[in-house]
């Protein structure tokens, strides 16, 4: 004899995966993850002017600002990386203006023509053959801007020491009063609350997911009456769990694909050197990675990686039973998604919630938000990674998130019971509340 | 055997079945009769157990309708009741599961019937795709599919043409026959007629005529008598206790409030040339339901 719950379970599951649609959403998931991350490599494969320096010709006429010009335009395009290489070349040229033209047609370069005046110590002609790319135009116009200023001041009789010491960078040393909070952390804080609303994404999408196929599944069970002869054979009990059960078994799973597109992706990455193309980009999230292992973040996610799970799964269960419980009450798919649609919102809401966790620190309403089922899994994380929530707070989310459980299986078992046989939008209400009630 | 027993279904404070009972014995064919909204439905809810009569108690062989005997019914809904996105195969894997089939066992009887009714090549075919006279042939088998103690029957014959008709009667017979206890419902009187050794009528969830289609018919005190001669329509209604007489092709059918009456019409028609039939006939069922409906609405 089988077990029903375990064969609706199965037969509901194989119902999602064994559809062309799952197939050609999930190779196009996989397309656009691993595309996604490998989007550089892709790129530059089909070709592009990305790796290309800029040449650049000086022409001095002031006798003493290519160096400095040309020290400036090569730490500038470094920014802090120190491996990385300058993308511009830079070269002095003894040639007139016409030269120059000439030359920059032919190279397809930059020339520039440093002059002075008595009122300017720079005076600068940029000669180019089409429009300055944005950032290198700002990082010329940046570095100009300071060598005038050098030269400004040298000629007020400073030192290079002297000016040295002005343009070093200001240190700050922070002192924090709260206990949990030490130093060196702020970056840590900062990548957290920057990398978890990205890390959550799949959670919120799987979400509604979750919400629409349980609501597709009944629907499509009721309005073809098919309903009848299921529940004449399987307790409504066992039906919705079913329900349930394969509507989790489903996102879990989606979710672990999605993982593993993912790291189909980095691993290409690495294969191809992406990181070598773009100075890096996979070598930055394993720094940052190790970044936060290193840091007492590191240590905290061995308690925030588990709770956060525990807290997204206990949610996902949740929403399916909500779920389960309106699409009984409805007897089509149009009333269905109508239906749904505050559910989305409020999913909505947390996630937005959680990302203005960090700009509004402490804020009490969004702490508050953080208790309440359905969107602290969303919400009460990421204040856990914040630092604004604390562990007996991410466990009260997640027994008042079993609470909601318990309520939506004690009492929304008692409105699928009814819903489920209900093909009558007539009174609708009153025989939900009376359904409650018995 | 299954036993009905004084069953009353509320809703609310509406009652949409009323102190119903009725039995029926293996190999027995009975009708339930009733117009729309009658409480026919509600009715074969409660016999599946999905509803939960509010008094009375209804029993197939002496068990309460529970999940532990459901796999031994039927039950062919009057709407369809198949997944349509699903194949023949499927579909038969998925309720025959249901009531507790094996596979092997699913599929042997699938391909049986399918050649019964005549459709083996459906087999791989997804039921939307079908016509509306092949998916209910589907309906049918998947109901019969456990070849069930019990089997539910309302309006099989939807959709179908005459020849399918024929395949549908001769099913049900031969399950009949091999001791199935078959509870049907129609609107069509001709079929209940054909097939129902015993009947219930329902009025406004109460029923109002039980017991042998013979023995209602026996005991029905107007009758019908089939005159063909020189005869005029006018002649006919004069008589006393003649309260309607319908002009068919090539003969009358008066219709005498009682059997004492046709005495009378003889009489009256020895008086005319060229008669040359003269025929007392039982009512149809047909017109026993529609009198008896009446006179519930006319109260």
């Amino acid at each position: 004899m089988r077990n029903k719950l375990w064969f609706l379970t199965s037969v509901s599951l194989k119902r999602k995966i064994k559809t062309k649609w799952f197939l050609a959403a999930n190779i196009l998931l996989a397309i656009v993850i691993v595309a996604g991350i490998n989007i550089d490599t892709i790129i530059t494969t089909f070709g592009g002017e990305f790796d290309k320096k800029t040449q650049v010709y000086i022409v001095d006429k002031t006798g003493y600002s290519y160096d400095m010009i040309k020290e400036g335009l090569i730490a500038s395009s470094k920014g802090m990386s120190e491996n990385k290489e300058s993308s511009f070349k830079v070269k002095k040229v003894e040639k007139t203006e016409k030269e120059v033209k000439k030359l920059v047609d032919e190279k397809d370069a930059l020339g520039m023509i440093v002059t002075f005046s008595e009122t300017e110590p720079i005076k600068v002609k940029i000669v180019s053959k089409d429009y300055l790319k944005t950032l290198d135009a700002s990082m010329i116009k940046s570095v100009l801007t300071q060598v005038r200023s050098s030269l400004t001041l040298s000629k007020m009789g400073l030192t290079p020491d002297q000016m040295k010491e002005i343009y070093k960078d200001i240190s700050i040393e922070y002192t924090y009063t709260k206990d949990d909070v030490k130093n060196g952390e702020e970056n840590e804080h900062m990548i957290m609350s920057t990398v978890f609303p990205i890390v959550i994404l799949p959670f919120f999408m799987l979400t509604i997911f979750l919400v629409q196929m349980i609501g597709a599944e009944v629907n499509d069970e009721k309005t073809t009456r098919g309903m009848e002869i299921i529940i004449s054979n399987v307790s409504p009990k066992t039906h919705f769990f079913s329900k349930v059960l394969a509507g989790n078994i489903f996102v879990l799973g989606q979710g672990l694909l999605l993982f593993l597109y993912a790291g189909i992706g980095l691993c290409i990455r690495s294969f191809m050197g992406g990181e070598n193309i773009t100075g890096g980009f996979a070598s930055e999230i394993g720094d940052t990675i190790n970044q936060v292992m290193a840091s007492s973040i590191g240590d905290k996610l061995i308690y925030i990686i588990p709770l956060t799970l525990l807290l997204m799964i206990l949610t996902f269960v949740a929403y399916s039973l909500l779920a389960g419980v309106l699409a009984s009450m409805t007897t089509n798919i149009e009333d269905f998604q109508q239906l749904q649609t505050p559910i989305m919102i409020i999913s909505l809401v947390g996630y937005y919630l959680s990302i203005l966790a960090n700009v509004f620190g402490g804020s009490i309403f969004i702490k508050i938000c953080a208790y309440i089922p359905f969107i602290s899994a969303i919400l009460a994380p990421s204040l856990l990674v914040l630092g604004q929530f604390s562990i007996v707070e991410m466990l009260i989310s997640i027994i008042l998130t079993l609470v909601t459980i318990f309520l939506l299986i004690h009492y929304g078992l008692r409105i699928y019971k009814v819903g489920i046989l209900n093909y009558s939008s007539k009174d609708l209400w009153k025989k939900m509340f009376k359904a409650l009630k018995n | 055997m299954l036993k009905v027993e004084n069953i009353t279904k509320y809703y609310g404070d509406f009652c949409a079945v009323k102190n119903l009972s009725f039995e029926v014995k293996p190999g027995e064919i009975f009708g339930l009769l009733g117009v729309n909204g009658a409480g026919k439905t509600t009715t074969f809810r409660m016999i599946m157990g999905l509803l939960e009569p509010s008094e009375g108690q209804i029993t197939l062989d002496g068990q309460a309708i529970s999940y532990d005997i459901t796999d031994q019914i039927g039950f062919l809904t009057e709407e369809r009741s198949l997944l349509t996105k699903l194949t023949v195969k499927e579909q038969a894997l998925f309720y025959g599961a249901l009531k507790g089939m094996s596979n092997n066992d699913i599929l042997k009887r699938l391909d049986e019937l399918l050649d019964r009714f005549e459709i083996s090549e459906y087999k791989e075919k997804k039921l939307k795709e079908l016509s509306k006279g092949n998916q209910q042939k589907i309906q049918f088998i998947m109901a019969i599919l456990n070849k069930p103690k019990l089997l539910i029957l309302d309006e099989p014959f939807s959709g179908l043409d005459p020849l399918n008709v024929e395949l549908f009667k001769q099913e049900i017979i031969r399950m009949s026959k091999e001791g199935s206890m078959i509870i049907f419902s129609s609107h069509r009187m001709e079929h209940v007629e054909l097939f129902c050794k015993k009947i219930a009528i329902i009025v406004k969830g109460e029923s109002v005529l039980e017991g042998y289609l013979a023995d209602i018919k026996k005991e029905y005190r107007k009758k019908n008598i089939l005159i063909k001669g020189d005869i005029t329509k006018e002649a006919l209604l004069q008589i006393k206790g003649v309260y309607d007489v319908v002009e068919k092709s090539d003969e009358f059918e008066v219709k005498i409030d009682s059997l004492s009456v046709r005495e009378n019409v003889f009489k009256e028609v020895c008086k005319h040339q060229n008669i040359t039939k003269f025929s007392v006939e039982e009512p149809s069922l047909n017109e026993i339901f529609v009198a008896k409906v009446g006179e519930v609405y006319e109260k």
